[in-house]
């Protein structure tokens, strides 16, 4: 009995500026009935790629499927044309994908949408398809569908949206569902939601999925086999458990030292990956993964590229080293290695007790106007009455769903925005209302780092001129020489090669770029930078080489950093204290071992429980606690305390009035009544 | 061994990239035969207009009362107009006038437009909102009638002409401009200069305007060919150059009346607007299609 979907030796090329890059080389991979398989690989690696060749979603040109066959229940997907083609795509295979604010026409209906599906493959009756349409969109999780199937995609959150694009791709029963990094774009809770839901519906309706995704938690989570992308080969595949038990590609290996994780020991040293994913034009016949690899040996570089081969059971690699064993001890004494470190973190908090930055009550409301004369009917309570301190030399970390109010924090205490009320004390002076003259000199010791390095350098000027900019604004060096002196430091600083000084940002990776914008950040010499997002944009093998790079400027230069960011693991891994916000007001505030170890508010307990870890092992033994719903609009924010919609232990009182701030050990605060009670019995 | 050749190689792949950057830009750009086409006409009225002396076989305004209203010929490959002028010679000549006026006209319109759209864009607010509302009343009226009115005004002749067309032409640029700077302030790399404490105005120089520049160069080059047309349409009139001096549109209006038994008088001068108008559009078009980030790699 054959498999349900078969690719074999898929090769699908693009043609760019008259040079051939082989995005996808070689690829041969199966998907039974009812299983969830894992593709999982960085951006370029050629995932999607290999995912919409098979059903011919591949712009051409410039791309052209040059060879290889896509059994599909025994039909070569790849001769069909035209209605058949059609029929077999959104009938028999479903795509989810990534963006849910531009898979959705946004000027029809929702229920015309699916509608217009089912009528097409199922060939119903407009009544019948209706009455499918809302069952389906019952089946996704989205209340009231019966009245919700008239709304406008607008309406939707981005988490229902994206439940609606998967009714949709459900519509006409399909037996495989791609999900194309389809969770990429959610907040966390809303991700392991969707995630579990879509599980469910592999079990109940013997639909097999394919994630398509390159965050390793999800995929120790919820695939049952895994394939692993690299340079559009696969290099590595398995059973989940056997690829984390016992990784045997050198670029997994790696992979997983690189990223943080939420059970990690404190203080563990990332090991990233060196060096940047190859360029696939014009690839040449050797292994794709040798300049970065830590096991090449003197033969590889002359062996034609490795092919996959069994390492044992279902398990393949392609490598042409045994390096199994050598390997996995390494990974352990690395792990060993940090853990031995864990036991000087409490002399590696060198923060001494004095504030650097005071925030006190502060207050950023949007006013919102109505009519032609604007008058101010309401305000949107973005941030509200917030309050937190940063000591000089330590870490803060300030989490939260997206819409919680991060972002309003960040651009009200470097006054891009200008705070309604409250006082932002930054090394004894009040900023919060300080007029923008006096403010511009001291700008110099704030600096910010953007979240997308490519579109916070300025594309026109060089990088070695845009490290430059600061010092040239504050008037920081005399001479040329000196300037020249300075900025050739920076790159020093940050691992930048001095050959690059007069490139432009194009020419960079995204974590160079990244690197630049943290020269740019340095340069003139601040004490305090706030970190927006600033790895989040990044592979998960580049992450790693910034993550460290931050922490090393911290133990050589003293600096303080607000770390901004929605990713848990990164957050445990770099702060020092942390800070959760929900809908604009603090929820708890603790340092980083009694946050992790011992969350108090129901929200945080929610957003730790899931995250996924990257160990299917661990994964088993955890207990998925789901937050239920998503994060209400500022705009009608529930009386009492804002969480009390989505708290499993919230009562009557939680209604009355709006829970306190309130430590309850030492540096560990929480606003939830209930906790206080607890703590008190 | 093999690694560092492998890595040093990368250095060199992208140290290539740059030219290859210019060398799309260029295939791009040149990938129609007909922007080929163009620029060759182009060229050939830059060369007809500085080496005018050199290349025009009769002196334009020199009258020869012998050869009035001669048919094409060998001598006279376009024929002599109703006082015996050689109509080539003058085309020659009034290649001078269409360049001068589209080249001022244009400096004129694109510095004014651009700095006004600047300041606007970037100050928003009152600033904004009086100079969008002076542009918008500018456009409501068609820059040949606003032409019109301001040669009646101030007379006709070579200068006003130029400033007035110039004039004219403003509000397309400081709207455009205008529309750019509101986009491109919003980037992150704008904001992150602001909270490096960098002033407004070098803000707005050194990082704004060039990244707003390439959409406008467009309409630079396709508003060459607007400039020499509406100067050729004053002209016509008897508005814009004063005669005896050759050009094109007045030439067309001196033929105009022998329509019926000398066509060519009337033809050959608008042919030569024709062309150099159609070569400035295909020039511009393709100029978009180079500068577009989104078409990159499509050809």
């Amino acid at each position: 009995m054959g498999h349900l979907l078969e690719v074999k030796n898929l090769q699908t090329q693009f043609t760019v500026d008259r040079n051939v890059v082989k995005a996808v080389d070689g690829v041969s991979y199966y998907v039974d009935e009812g299983e969830v398989v894992a593709v999982v690989g960085e951006s370029g690696s050629g995932k999607s790629v290999t995912q919409y060749s098979g059903i011919q979603l591949i712009p051409s040109p410039p791309g052209k499927i040059t060879g290889g066959e896509v059994l599909f229940n025994g039909k070569n997907l790849l001769q069909l044309s035209g209605e058949e083609l059609r029929q077999v795509r959104g009938g028999e295979i479903g795509v989810v994908f990534q963006e849910p604010m531009t898979s959705l026409n946004p000027v029809l209906t929702i229920g015309y949408q699916i509608i217009e599906t089912i009528i097409l493959h199922l060939k119903m009756n407009k009544k019948d398809a209706r009455k499918h349409a809302i069952e389906l969109l019952k089946s996704v999780g989205i209340p009231d569908a019966e009245e919700r199937i008239d709304y406008y995609p607008h309406q939707f959150s981005g988490g229902m949206r994206q439940r609606v694009c998967i009714a949709m791709a459900m519509a006409c029963k399909p037996k495989i569902l791609i999900a194309d990094e389809a969770t990429t774009a959610l907040d966390v809770t809303t991700q392991a939601q969707i995630l579990e839901m879509l599980k469910n519906i592999a079990k109940e309706t013997k639909t097999s999925i394919v994630l398509v995704t390159h965050n390793l938690g999800i995929v120790a989570r919820y695939a049952d086999r895994i394939y692993v992308m690299y340079a559009g080969e696969i290099v590595e595949s398995g059973t989940t458990k056997e690829i984390f038990s016992s990784p045997k590609h050198p670029y997994t290996i790696s992979l997983l030292n690189a990223i943080p994780r939420l059970d990690d020991p404190r203080g563990r040293q990332l090991i990233p990956i060196d060096g940047i994913p190859p360029s696939l034009i014009n690839k040449q016949d050797i292994c794709a993964f040798l300049p970065r690899c830590q096991h090449r040996t003197a033969a590889c570089s002359f062996k034609p590229a490795p092919k996959l081969e069994s390492v044992g059971g279902s398990h393949y690699a392609a490598c042409h080293e045994e390096i199994t064993s050598e390997a996995i001890q390494e990974t352990a004494a690395a792990r060993a290695a940090s853990k031995d470190s864990s036991a000087d973190v409490v002399n590696d908090q060198q923060s001494s007790n004095e504030n650097l930055l005071e925030v006190k009550n502060l207050k950023m409301y949007f006013p919102v106007t109505k009519g032609v004369l604007k008058r101010k009917v309401a305000d949107v309570k973005a941030v509200d009455d917030v309050s937190f301190t940063i000591k000089k030399g330590e870490t803060l970390g300030l989490v939260g769903e997206s819409g919680c109010g991060k972002t309003t924090i960040i651009r009200s205490i470097l006054r891009m925005y200008e705070p309604t009320s409250g006082e932002v004390i930054f090394d004894g002076q009040n900023i919060a209302k300080m007029p923008k003259s006096k403010l511009r000199p001291l700008r110099k010791n704030i600096s910010l780092v953007f979240q997308d390095p490519f579109s916070s350098l300025d594309p026109r000027q060089s990088a070695g001129s845009i490290i430059g900019e600061p010092l040239i604004i504050h008037q920081l060096t005399k001479t040329k020489q000196e300037y020249e002196k300075r900025v050739d430091k920076l790159f020093e600083l940050v691992g930048l090669n001095l050959a690059w000084k007069n490139r432009v940002p194009h020419e960079f990776s995204g974590g160079q770029r990244q690197r630049i914008g943290i020269a740019r950040a340095l340069a003139s010499n601040p004490s305090f930078i706030v970190c927006d997002e600033a790895i989040s944009a990044l592979d998960v093998s580049i992450q790693a080489q910034i993550i460290n790079l931050l922490e090393d400027l911290q133990k050589k230069l003293g600096l303080t950093y607000l770390f901004v960011a929605h990713d848990l693991s990164v957050v445990r891994h770099i702060s020092d204290r942390i800070v959760v916000m929900y809908l604009g007001k603090i929820v708890e505030v603790a340092d980083w071992k009694s946050l992790y170890e011992n969350p108090l508010h129901p929200y945080t307990k929610g957003l730790l429980a899931a995250v996924p870890i990257p160990d299917p092992f661990v994964e088993e033994t955890r207990e998925h606690v789901m937050l239920e719903g998503e994060i209400p609009s500022v705009m009608n924010r529930p009386k009492g305390c804002a969480f009390i919609n989505r708290c499993p232990i919230a009562t009557k009182e939680c209604s009355e009035a709006e829970p306190p701030l309130i430590e309850t050990e030492n540096g560990h605060s929480v606003a939830c009544i209930k906790v206080g009670k607890e703590v008190g019995v | 061994m093999t690694i560092e050749i492998i890595a040093s190689e990368k250095v060199v792949e992208q140290e290539v990239k740059k030219t290859r950057n210019t060398q799309r830009f260029l295939r791009v750009f040149l990938a129609r035969k007909t922007v080929v086409a163009s620029l060759a006409i182009i060229f050939i009225m830059i060369i007809c207009a500085i080496f005018a002396p050199l290349l025009a076989p009769y002196d334009p305004y020199k009258q020869d009362y012998a050869q009035i209203l001669a048919d094409p010929s060998l001598a006279h490959p376009f024929g002599t107009d109703m006082v015996g002028r050689d109509v080539l010679s003058r085309i020659i000549y009034g290649s001078q006038a269409a360049l001068l006026v589209g080249i001022v006209s244009v400096a004129i319109a694109s510095v004014i437009g651009i700095i006004l759209g600047l300041v606007s864009g970037y100050a928003g607010g009152l600033v904004d909102a009086l100079i969008m509302r002076a542009m918008d009343a500018l456009m409501a009226i068609p820059p040949i009638i606003l032409a019109l009115v301001f040669v009646a005004a101030f007379g006709g002749g070579l200068t006003n002409v130029m400033i007035t067309l110039g004039l004219s032409l403003v509000p397309t640029y400081a709207r455009l401009m205008r529309g750019q700077v509101l986009a491109i302030r919003q980037a992150d790399y704008v904001v992150a200069q602001e909270l490096m404490g960098s002033t407004n105005i070098r803000n707005m120089i050194k990082h704004v305007l060039p990244n707003c520049i390439s959409p406008l160069i467009v309409l630079i080059t396709l508003n060459f060919g607007v400039a020499i047309l509406a100067e050729a349409g004053l002209s016509f009139l008897g508005l814009g150059i004063v005669p005896p001096k050759a050009a094109w549109g007045s030439m067309i209006n001196d033929g105009y009346k022998y329509l019926l038994s000398n066509p060519i008088l009337s033809f050959a001068p608008g042919m030569a607007v024709v062309l150099v108008v159609v070569a400035f559009n295909i020039v511009g078009d393709a100029l978009r299609d180079a500068l577009d980030p989104r078409l990159k790699g499509s050809l």
